[in-house]
């Protein structure tokens, strides 16, 4: 799969024509050569003879491309018509860089609220780009950033391999050695499934763990509230048998005692869920 | 690092491979005339390298490069409930304690020694914790070692201190009730 990617985009490369075309659709040019441009300055493409009751909203989207290291990081601003828009953050995104600018970066993948992917930080809050209502208040002008304190790939697209890595040190799977009594599957009762509700919907799309000021400043020891969430999804399952082993994981001063109940985490949720209950739950389990 | 190398090293074979061969896996010498109308069609005039290339990869040759290395899961620290259970379960008593602590010479009105006593202790105690937290959320031992025991050894000097203080105050004056009541009416 890999070999196919590369070649495609060798492919690309190498025929002239079509490179031209897209060169031709990108409409904001020459903000690397003269240096900072102000905000306000940078959109080229204006949007068509505005009508009378056309909305137009500005964008100030995070900007960082990794093949101008030395570049620094701006803010860049984009207009829309939110007549002619989505009602999401992630439909303007994507108007954005299929109409004015091809070179924005994000990621998305369902747009709608399950893959986790388009996680960013919108108008001071992390939420899914795809769950985000564009506020319809013209005036008020929208700031689209990268999660907080990750390291960026490009534009808006995180470096998530910490957070990855973490959740692989909790095993995030069913650990079980007895077979199941009826030989096919591990049963549950309908009051040990509830407790897992609230807990297994978790998207994993980071907006909780970089909320978290102590996510901040410890990510490498600190695994941080969505992980722990999902430590506590397998510590309540009432079918794993290695909830001792998991405990003993967590019991030092930095996986899961460095979380201070500052709940950034059950705020920012876009999936509406408790981080902040289920570290509770583990500390109080570990307690006593 | 082995996905920055990719790109260019699979182009580079790529090419090579493109240039020498074309499509064909034979040796091209050998069967010259029933080579030759393949090759006249896949000729460069024909089709551009850059779609040679593709076509030969996109039939099923494969593994060019090596795997990329598996994300390892981040390092499990080893259990020290001292550290971790014990001492959260620690430091909830106290501050759960310190409450009736307070309010209990206020609210009875008279001094107890005894009682005074406990709490310079669980103050003591409780801000020792408080301050050691936030030694260990800023100031990483990862990143900052000697900042972090110059810090570690401060606190615990510091509690010292204070702690003689406390006991000098409550020896030899009127003791931490019997003081805040004189400021607090002052």
């Amino acid at each position: 799969m890999a070999a196919l990617r590369t070649t495609s985009r060798l492919f690309a490369a190498t025929r002239p024509v079509f490179k031209s075309q897209t060169r031709a659709m990108a409409t904001v040019m020459g903000t690397a050569k003269t240096g900072v441009v102000s905000p306000s300055k940078t959109t080229t493409a204006k949007e068509p003879a505005a009508d009378a009751d056309s909305k137009i909203k500005t964008f100030h989207i995070y900007r960082w491309n990794p093949d101008e290291p030395s570049t620094k990081p701006r803010m860049q601003s984009y207009t829309l018509d939110l007549n002619k828009t989505g009602p999401m953050m992630l439909d303007a995104l994507i108007r954005i860089k299929n109409e004015v600018d091809p070179t924005l970066t994000f990621r998305r993948s369902c747009r709608e609220g399950i893959c986790g992917s388009c996680a960013m930080n919108i108008d001071g809050v992390n939420t899914l780009a795809c769950l985000c209502r564009i506020p319809t208040d013209t005036k008020q002008e929208s700031k689209i950033y990268p999660l907080p304190h990750t390291y960026v790939v490009k534009d808006i697209v995180p470096d998530l391999t910490q957070f990855y890595k973490q959740y692989k040190s909790i095993k995030p799977y069913l650990q079980k050695t007895t077979p199941a009594p009826n030989g096919k599957e591990y049963l549950q009762s309908k009051e040990e499934r509830k407790k897992l509700d609230g807990l297994y919907e978790c998207i994993l799309c980071a907006c909780c763990s970089t909320s978290c000021p102590s996510y901040w400043w410890n990510s490498e020891e600190y695994l941080g509230p969505a992980v722990l969430m999902q430590s506590y999804r397998w510590i309540a399952d009432s079918r794993d048998e290695n909830k001792e082993e998991r405990k003993a994981q967590l019991d030092n001063s930095m996986s899961l005692y460095r979380c201070h109940t500052i709940l950034n985490c059950s705020r920012t949720c876009p999936k509406g869920l408790n981080p902040g209950k289920a570290i509770a739950e583990i500390k109080k389990e570990m307690a006593f | 690092m082995a996905s920055i190398v990719r790109p260019t090293l699979l182009r580079q074979s790529c090419l090579k491979a493109a240039s020498k061969h074309a499509f064909s896996t034979k040796p091209a010498a050998t069967f010259p005339a029933i080579n030759r109308p393949a090759a006249s069609v896949l000729s460069k005039q024909v089709m551009p390298g850059s779609m040679r290339v593709a076509a030969f990869h996109a039939s099923g040759r494969k593994l060019i490069l090596p795997p990329l290395p598996p994300n390892e899961a981040a390092k499990v620290p080893e259990p020290s409930p001292s550290h971790g259970s014990y001492h959260w379960t620690f430091e909830r008593l106290v501050s759960v304690g310190l409450v009736p602590l307070t309010i209990a010479p206020f609210a009875a009105g008279s001094l107890n020694p005894l009682t005074d006593a406990i709490l310079c202790g669980a103050i003591l105690i409780h801000s020792h914790i408080g301050f050691e937290s936030i030694i260990t959320d800023y100031i990483p031992r990862k990143r900052l070692p000697k900042t972090r025991k110059l810090f570690d050894w401060g606190l615990k000097l510091a509690t010292v201190v204070v702690g003689v203080g406390l006991y000098e105050f409550e020896t030899n004056d009127v003791g931490l009730t019997e003081g805040i009541k004189k400021i607090w009416t002052a």
